[in-house]
């Protein structure tokens, strides 16, 4: 009995060991982390969280258009023509192109792509012009396509040459923002695989074929995404030997799993009880700008804000640093409100027209008398009878934003404008509110797909003829600015090929706007990216496609990082 | 047998049905399946046609009976969210649900058995009034609350202490990659079982050790140790084979409600499972989720008290009789 017993101890210490041995790993324990290199090391396995998991991996239909499907797969293993330099924030020709596309203005829009000849897709096919056709096709043909922007504009795309794709724009049609063809979140697709099949029914559930630096190794639903190297993929080949992306939709959930090193890298929402992840020991946190921006929109129509002097007064009244420090401050202490409704991270665009809005109750007070508006006995303007009585919308259950229209109450009141907060779930603020214009102040993210200026502020946001009009209420237009100086600018930025013309009316839009201010720029959207530097290495962040478009170049500091 | 089988289950199917209708009617009026479209489009057009696609221009009775019919078919049809095959979904959520019970009821099963019986057997000792002040601390402790202290003292500590790279114990999924292997499974398993099986252990000792000390006050029992049969085979033979079918049959109502009851757990430990499928459901109004889910688990609930029912009167030749 007392052998018995023994042994019985005996394995339990021995279990206990292994399970501490296998709670190592193959890094080891702190005694590794103190010889960090930067030099790639070849192998390894990644664990990583995915906050959200991809609805469908079809990437040119609707059910594919998540962010977090771009970041897991998409931008993996779809090639793509352009794609954003992290460091100039500008588009640059990726290595499917033998160099940049080059553009025809006159007498159409002619854009030619050279394709590398050393690009093809993962079975050793070559990528041909007929994949660019083909991919056109697809998206200008199919009713389920996500968005035919620009590719409805096409004409037609030869593929004569194999080598060369030669891209037709309709006469009267120009694309300005033609670099975003074939890239961002539409990438090619192969036709010797799909041409003739249903192209969502055969991506949907994944697919093993790449033209990018990864191919799919299995999706399991709920659970997780793993990625390994294409063997085939003619550009440089990844350090590591697998991915695997765990889908951890709870926050706590996340922030646990890096916690206690159960994921190496996460990109969360940001959150100020990140402060803590941020402090833990060996953790390397990025937090660059992206494209994304929250602001104030004001709708033009409804009075006291239809009044330019009173938006003007309202930006006047609001500090916009103090707003930011106070939102994200703990997790990025250099941030700085925005000034154009585009980002600091781009670069070629970013505007200061709105620096001139610093908080000055002075200017409030002359802006306000000056279109016959006077304090009443409560501190509040009045004019006519009206008073400078104001309702604020966002979304509910959003803990920043709620913090946001508490600091703006506070500045408002001050300043002699009496604001109340009616936030409404997401789906009944963008499905029904901001359409049909049943609201008077809101504030929201824009998520531009690039850093092009269509998408920055742009057209779509600020043109009358997209204030969304009834039956349909379609249109982007929320603000129901109308001001035709405005539409000429704006018109002219979207299909100006010029880069140099377009620049120019681009600062004469973004000063009109100002001037203007259906909208009040406010925060850069950052999505923080936390990671283990002991375990990680090589990890670049890029303002519009997050830090894993640069996974091929991340590395494994041990066997199992 | 088969009479008392037979008629057991002719009593289920009402209840069955009984269910479906509240369910259905419950979910029908709290959520909208045409919520996430009405956020998305800007066509009121598109609203009409969807509505009518999905049969919800229809009275709900009419509704009802679809949805009855198409349930019974498995065609569940597609998450509003994922547009992915709700049934495939369920499948696999279910898989990952079995594996947790399955552990988290052989490791309550054994351990609140052994207890019971030493308990029993050695009544009024040390460790008898030790395992009693235990259960009661084990069925007092709220599950979450465990879960919680669990991954502190257990993941944390151990990982902060030792400077490991990863935990000894996971708190997070079902592995850490396919094919990851049995250890790493293990250490994924050990929490939310160890969550799910303090309360069972608590409960099951409590009445392992009444139905043991139940039997063991009977007249065979008696008359088997005057006989001179040894204490062991008393125990073990005689007044635990007894003892077991209060137990078990108590087991069989349990393991049918922890299909739909582990949603605390899996939610705290991010285990794929049926509670996750169902939290993440609701948060989506995926009623196309949430139907079946519901009705999978009622199913499971009455399912498992027919097999009690089924259990005890095989066990008992008396209950069929009844």
């Amino acid at each position: 009995m007392r052998h018995v017993r023994h042994r019985s101890s005996l394995l339990v210490v021995v279990l206990a060991l292994a399970l501490i041995a296998a709670a190592c790993g193959g890094g080891g324990g702190k005694k590794n982390n103190a010889a960090p290199t930067e030099n790639a090391r070849k192998g390894g396995t990644v664990t990583l969280s995915a906050e959200q998991e991809l609805d469908c991996a079809a990437f040119l239909a609707t059910c594919g258009n998540s962010l977090w499907g771009t970041f897991a797969l998409g931008q993996h293993v779809l090639p793509l023509t352009y794609n954003i330099d992290p460091t100039t924030g500008k588009q640059v020709a990726t290595n499917l192109l033998a160099g940049p596309a080059t553009l025809e203005t006159s007498p159409v829009q002619k854009i030619t792509y050279k394709i590398n000849p050393a690009a093809k897709w993962s079975d050793g096919q070559p990528i041909t012009s007929t994949d660019f056709k083909f991919t056109w096709q697809t998206i200008v043909n199919r009713d389920d396509s996500y968005d035919k922007t620009g590719y409805k504009n096409i004409d037609s795309v030869d593929d004569s040459v194999p080598s060369t794709a030669v891209v037709t724009f309709k006469q009267g049609q120009p694309f300005g923002d033609w670099r975003s063809l074939f890239a961002g979140f539409f990438g090619l697709v192969p036709s010797h695989i799909l041409q003739g099949k249903d192209v969502t029914a055969e991506m949907t559930n994944g697919f093993t074929w790449s033209g990018g630096p990864w191919k799919l190794d299995h999706w399991t639903k709920g659970q997780e995404l793993v990625l390994v190297p294409n063997e085939n993929y003619w550009g440089q080949k990844p350090n590591m030997d697998k991915v695997v992306f765990k889908f951890i939709t709870d926050t706590a959930a996340e922030s646990q799993a890096f916690k206690t090193g159960q994921v190496a890298l996460m990109q969360p929402q940001p959150q100020l009880e990140q402060t803590q992840i941020k402090a833990l020991p060996n953790v390397t946190t990025i937090a660059n700008d992206r494209f994304d921006y929250e602001a104030i929109w004001f709708n033009t129509d409804k009075p006291p804000v239809n009044s330019k002097a009173v938006r003007q007064a309202l930006a006047y009244a609001t500090d916009r640093q103090a707003i930011v420090t106070q939102l994200f401050g703990p997790l990025k202490p250099d941030i700085r409100p925005i000034q154009s409704f585009t980002t600091a991270a781009n670069k070629a665009y970013y505007q200061q027209d709105f620096a001139r809005y610093t908080r000055d109750l002075a200017k409030v007070d002359s802006t306000m008398k000056g279109d016959g508006w006077a304090k009443g006995p409560d501190g509040i303007w009045a004019k006519g009878g009206q008073k400078a009585n104001l309702v604020i919308s966002s979304t509910t259950g959003n803990k920043r934003r709620e913090l946001t229209e508490q600091i703006l109450q506070s500045q408002w009141k001050e300043a002699g404008f009496n604001l109340t907060v009616d936030n409404k779930k997401s789906g009944v603020l963008f499905g029904e509110l901001l359409p049909a214009g049943s609201y008077q102040i809101s504030l929201y993210a824009q998520t531009p797909s690039d850093g092009d200026p269509t998408n920055a502020g742009g057209c779509s946001n600020f043109c009358s003829e997209n204030i969304p009009k009834q039956p349909a209420l379609s249109g982007n237009n929320y603000t129901r600015i109308s001001d035709p100086a405005l539409d000429t600018v704006l018109r002219n930025v979207d299909n100006e090929l010029d880069e140099a013309k377009r620049l120019s009316e681009f600062k004469k839009e973004s000063a009109m706007l100002a001037d203007d201010v259906p909208a009040l720029p406010l925060d850069p959207l950052f999505q923080p990216v936390y990671y283990y530097n002991n375990r990680l290495g090589g990890v670049v962040d890029n303002p519009v496609y997050g830090s894993f478009s640069t996974l091929a170049k991340w590395f494994c500091k041990s066997p199992s990082c | 047998m088969l009479t008392f089988v037979a008629r057991r289950i002719v009593f289920s199917i009402p209840v069955l049905l009984i269910a479906s209708v509240l369910v259905f009617f419950f979910v029908r009026e709290t959520t909208d399946p045409l919520a996430r479209l009405r956020a998305g489009t800007k066509d009121p057009t598109t609203l009409v046609r969807e509505k009518h696609r999905l049969g919800l221009d229809k009275p709900l009775p009419t509704q009802y009976t679809h949805w009855l019919k198409d349930f019974v078919q498995l065609k569940w049809g597609t998450s509003f969210v994922t547009n992915r095959s709700v049934a495939a979904d369920m499948k696999s959520r279910f898989w990952n649900t079995v594996q947790l019970i399955f552990w988290g009821i052989l490791l309550s099963g054994i351990t609140a058995i052994a207890i019971g019986v030493y308990s029993a057997a050695r009544q009024y000792s040390a460790l008898d009034y030790t395992f009693t002040g235990l259960s009661f601390v084990g069925l007092s402790m709220p599950p979450f609350w465990f879960a919680l202290m669990a991954i502190q003292f257990l993941v944390f500590a151990p990982k902060n202490w030792l400077h490991l790279q990863n935990p000894i114990f996971y708190s997070v999924g079902i592995h850490s990659a396919a094919n990851a292997g049995a250890v790493d499974y293990a250490r994924h398993l050990a929490l939310p079982v160890l969550v799910l099986s303090v309360q069972l252990i608590a409960g099951w000792s409590r009445y392992q050790r009444a139905s043991m000390l139940d039997v063991m006050s009977a007249d065979y029992i008696r008359t088997a140790r005057a006989k001179g049969v040894s204490r062991r085979a008393v125990l073990f033979k005689h007044a635990l084979r007894n003892a077991l079918i209060p137990l078990v049959t108590v087991m069989a109502i349990d393991i049918g409600a922890l299909f739909g009851g582990l949603i605390i757990t899996e939610t705290i430990f991010a285990w794929p499972g049926m509670g996750q499928f169902f939290v993440t459901a609701i948060t989506n109004g995926d009623t196309n989720v949430i139907l079946p889910w519901l009705m999978v688990v009622a199913t499971f609930i009455i399912g498992f008290n027919l097999f009690a029912d089924v259990l005890y009167g095989a066990l008992d030749p008396r209950i069929r009789m009844a």
